[in-house]
């Protein structure tokens, strides 16, 4: 697998990017979980790395295999995939009010999580067949909306509001990166505006109490600050009380005393900010704005259509998180339960990530190979 | 292949966004990170830190020969942390057995998610050592310092007492309360979200200072001689309350001050708030004949009478603005000498009326009344004495007899000290010094003059005329003292009965006040005793007690009586 070509062609700083950010997410775990580890299982920081090195694998291994074999397969990843969500609506273990994971012994499998990863190889393997210069038709829109539907649906039905929204989003950036026939524009503005009603409708009701908590108190935090703005309240008080240069390693009061809920999780960033200052949060965003960036060269520099739609599906994903998490930290989203790329605990965060990363290494290696 | 199919308008857009995107976020966070960073720290700070207070150890409160008064004592107190009682309803019921208290009120402490409550505080250690042999974790004790009395009812209702908190809430302790409690220290412990105390790399402590050291200018010994005597006379009279002060005149320093119903500050659950009064200085009553000394340095001040002048006490009756003043007896020609050597209240008031009414007026307000003394006590009352526009016909005759006015028995003795201290008035004070930890003065509180209620002659004529109030014909005979020259004046004063609002027959106060000796007085003294049943007259009930006290009191000074010092002088001749 790893040949001289595969090791030419290597982008060396794109994955001390990488790992510079998974370090970084390592440590500022390690600071907010050291003193609370149980004793029994073992420490959160060192899951993650275990999580960390097999996620390096899999991002070879993804890397290795041609992305046209990998595309060939999505119909069946797809079934699978599905069928893992529909699996978990029967038997998932339930956590945290929603119910998303598979309990295999040794790991619970997020299948939400990989449905994001299923559905941009299904996209664009649709779209590299169909897609022309003069953009979609009705029926090419409507076909590529059923696929992501139905995991979307089942999705919501966790509830997992962050990967549905997240699924949406690269389903509405591929569409983008085609175009639309301005008939199609028109259609479907109609059929929107129709079924709008319907869709809040079902959208509000699919939502758990707490969720349309977190939609008012993003509105108006003040509404409630020990209750439904405390997550983001905390979060700014965290941030904020960072300062330019930050508390140090271990020194994050808010994070440390508990006062800032899933530190290690949702709101690592946080934790980050509180410890680093803004002179640490400019140096993260610089990394991951160079991964973005790294992302949309391979997008650009890919020899095919599937290449293209494939590397953007995951940029789409990267940036939505990116987005939504940091936003959220910073009071300006409303607290919506997504990790953070590369930061986050999480063994099926890390794992989907490090694999679309390898989707794009893969692409990025395979710009000049005409061997299909 | 290049991204968007050549369409540089949708790649633009792109950068643009992701751009626009990342700029945002870095304004937010700079917006909170270093615009609003102050302000988010502090709450960040409020959240976590907790500053819990550290109580100073109170001062000690010494008498003037630097005897005890007042101290700490170490006592424990029980505490819990009630998220480490695993099983809260199971504890009580052993709880409220060893405390002897309601199992509810222990429960109610227990709820909760407060870190740390107080069960029950300044228990005996017996019951602390039971509570403890319950073996209940998340219980524990504490020693807090506790304020102790060792001479218990001693000047209890003139110290006061602190509270739980060993904040002063009465008599001394209350008014030098910000001197005796000292500065206090804090430490401010880390918590977390759940309001868990966590320890720190460094802890960041103030250690408490210890309060001042207080000398009163009360005497230990002189106060317990006016104590038991008061309490004998309490006793023999059945009366309802009493009190005894005894003055430097020279100073103003209260030497003793006793008050009955007697108050113990150790015990201050058990005893009525009424007990706790300090009622020499907070209650005002009507002064009767002893203020006739008032009238009279009035009178001689103003040159309205001398000494020898004679007045027609009218055998006894006189009709005054359509009421009648009576005599306790019939008089007829009598000098003003005399007049207060029998205390005739006719005499008194045809003095009286040589002087306009704001003319005595002016002489009353001179010695004191109608203003506070100045003393160092909380709560301390004027008196009450009207302005003369609203002054009856009557009112003069009345005042200058020591009624249709009020005066607190501190004012009294101030008053007549002004008298022996050749008409200078000093503000009566109780606090000689103020004393640091190392032992050092501070502050020192020297005699202060308020006045000059009478020019020194027309005192030196008073003392010669309150002489003879003690003399063997006097009212006040049984204050004479063999041996020692004494100036005094009894006072009998009806109570207004609060059933018909007109003087009773039966409630009186009876009082002296007495200066010894009068040629260099050394101590005045006010004897009130408060309703005595049988004998009510000032000069059977409260001029014995003058004497058993100023005997003792002049012997512990060391002031010898005249007779042994002729002796000496012969002898040494």
């Amino acid at each position: 697998m790893l040949d001289r070509r595969f090791i030419n062609r290597f982008d060396g700083w794109f994955v001390v990017v990488v790992l510079l950010i998974l370090s970084l997410g390592v440590l500022s775990i390690y600071t907010v979980t050291y003193a609370v580890s149980p004793k029994a299982h073992l420490p959160v920081y060192t899951k993650q790395m275990i999580w960390i090195f097999l996620g390096l694998i899999v991002f070879f291994a993804v890397a290795a295999i041609d992305y046209h074999e990998i595309a060939r397969w999505s119909t069946f990843l797809y079934t699978g995939c599905v069928v893992l969500l529909i699996l978990v609506l029967l038997v998932g273990r339930t956590g945290m009010g929603a119910q998303r994971w598979l309990s295999l012994g040794f790991f619970d499998l997020q299948p939400s999580e990989w449905a994001k990863l299923v559905v941009i190889l299904v996209l664009a393997r649709y779209f590299s067949t169909r897609s022309r210069l003069k953009g979609l038709s009705l029926r090419e829109l409507i076909v590529p909306a059923l696929w992501v539907t139905v995991p979307l649906l089942l999705v919501l039905k966790q509830p997992d509001l962050g990967t549905a929204l997240v699924l949406l989003f690269i389903f509405a950036v591929l569409v983008f990166l085609i175009g639309l026939r301005s008939r199609t524009i028109g259609v479907s503005i109609l059929i929107s505006l129709m079924a709008f009603p319907f869709a809040w409708e079902m959208f509000w009701n699919a939502l758990k109490p707490y969720q349309r908590n977190r939609l008012i108190a993003f509105i108006n935090p003040a509404v409630d600050p020990m209750g439904r703005g405390y997550h983001a309240l905390q979060s700014k008080i965290a941030i904020g009380s960072g300062g330019v240069f930050g508390k140090g390693l271990f020194g994050g009061t808010q994070s440390q005393l508990k006062f800032l809920p899933e530190s290690h999780t949702d709101f690592i960033f946080s934790v980050f900010a509180e410890e680093w200052g803004f002179m640490g949060v400019l140096l993260l965003l610089i990394l991951y704005f160079l991964l973005i960036w790294w992302g949309l060269d391979v997008a650009d520099k890919a020899k095919d259509h599937l290449g293209v739609f494939l590397a953007v599906g995951v940029v789409a994903m990267l940036v939505f998180y990116l987005a939504v998490n940091i936003g959220m930290t910073l009071g300006v989203v409303p607290v919506v339960g997504v990790p953070l790329p590369l930061m986050s605990y999480g063994g099926n965060s890390i794992l989907t990530t490090l694999a679309g990363l390898g989707l794009l290494l893969n692409i990025k290696k395979r710009r000049f190979m005409l061997f299909y | 292949m290049k991204l968007f199919q050549g369409s540089s308008r949708r790649t633009l857009l792109t950068v643009v966004l992701l751009t626009a995107g990342f700029l945002c976020v870095v304004v937010r966070l700079f917006s909170l990170q270093v615009v609003q960073a102050t302000e988010l720290s502090k709450r960040a700070e409020r959240q976590h830190e907790k500053s819990v207070v550290l109580e100073g150890e109170r001062g000690t409160i010494f008498d003037r020969q630097g005897r005890i008064l007042a101290t700490n004592v170490e006592v424990p107190s029980l505490y819990a942390i009630p998220s480490l009682i695993r099983d809260r309803e199971a504890v009580v019921p052993d709880l409220a057995r060893v405390l002897q208290s309601d199992r509810r009120m222990i429960l109610k402490r227990l709820e909760g998610n407060k870190n740390f409550v107080w069960i029950e505080r300044k228990v005996s250690p017996a019951v602390a050592r039971s509570v403890m042999e319950l073996g209940i974790e998340g219980i524990g004790v504490l020693n807090e310092s506790q304020r102790f009395y060792p001479k218990r009812n001693l000047m209890g209702h003139l110290l006061g007492f602190a509270g739980m908190d060993n904040h002063g809430l009465e008599g001394i302790e209350l008014k030098y309360d910000p001197l005796l409690r000292g500065e206090k220290g804090w430490v401010v412990i880390q918590r977390d979200a759940f309001g868990h105390s966590i320890f720190q790399k460094e802890l960041n402590y103030v250690a408490p200072s210890r309060g001042k050291d207080l000398v009163l200018t009360i005497d230990e010994v002189i106060q317990h001689i006016a104590e038991t005597e008061l309490d004998a006379v309490m006793e023999q009279t059945r009366a309802a309350s009493g009190s005894v002060i005894v003055m430097n005149p020279k100073t103003g320093e209260i030497l003793a001050l006793a008050v009955r119903p007697a108050f113990n500050p150790n015990r201050i659950e058990s005893q009525h708030p009424d007990q706790w009064r300090n009622r020499v200085v907070t209650d005002a009553y009507e002064p009767g004949s002893t203020f006739k000394i008032v009238t009279a340095s009035a009178a001689l001040e103003e040159r309205v009478a001398g000494p020898g002048d004679i007045f027609y006490c009218e055998e006894g009756r006189m009709a005054v603005a359509g009421g009648v003043i009576r005599d306790h007896e019939k008089q007829g020609y009598l000098t003003f000498r005399e007049v207060i050597q029998k205390s005739s209240n006719i005499g008194m008031i045809k003095i009286a009326m040589r002087m306009k009414d704001e003319r005595l007026y002016r002489h009353i307000r001179a010695f004191g009344f109608g203003e506070k003394t100045g003393v160092d006590l909380e709560g301390e009352a004027s008196g009450l004495i009207r302005d003369p526009k609203y002054w009856s016909g009557r009112s003069l005759a009345s005042i200058s007899i020591g009624q249709e006015m009020a005066a607190t028995p501190l004012q009294i003795i101030t008053a007549v000290s002004a008298i022996a201290n050749g008409g200078a008035l000093m503000r009566p004070h109780l606090v000689s010094e103020i004393r640091d930890a190392d032992g050092r003065v501070t502050q020192a509180f020297p005699p202060e003059i308020k006045r000059r209620a009478v020019s020194p002659e027309t005192a030196g004529e008073m003392m010669r005329i309150l002489e003879g109030a003690v003399s063997e014909n006097g009212t006040g005979s049984k204050a004479a003292m063999p041996g020692y020259r004494v100036a005094g004046k009894t006072g009998t004063a009806q109570k207004i009965d609060p059933v018909t609002k007109r003087y009773s027959m039966q409630d009186t106060v009876s009082s002296f006040v007495g200066i010894v000796p009068a040629e260099d007085p050394r101590i005045v003294v006010l004897v009130v005793v408060d309703n005595p049943k049988g004998e009510s007259w000032g000069g059977v009930v409260a001029a014995p007690v003058f004497k058993k006290i100023a005997e003792q009191v002049l012997r512990y000074l060391g002031v010898p009586p005249r007779t042994q010092e002729r002796i000496l002088l012969t002898l040494a001749g």
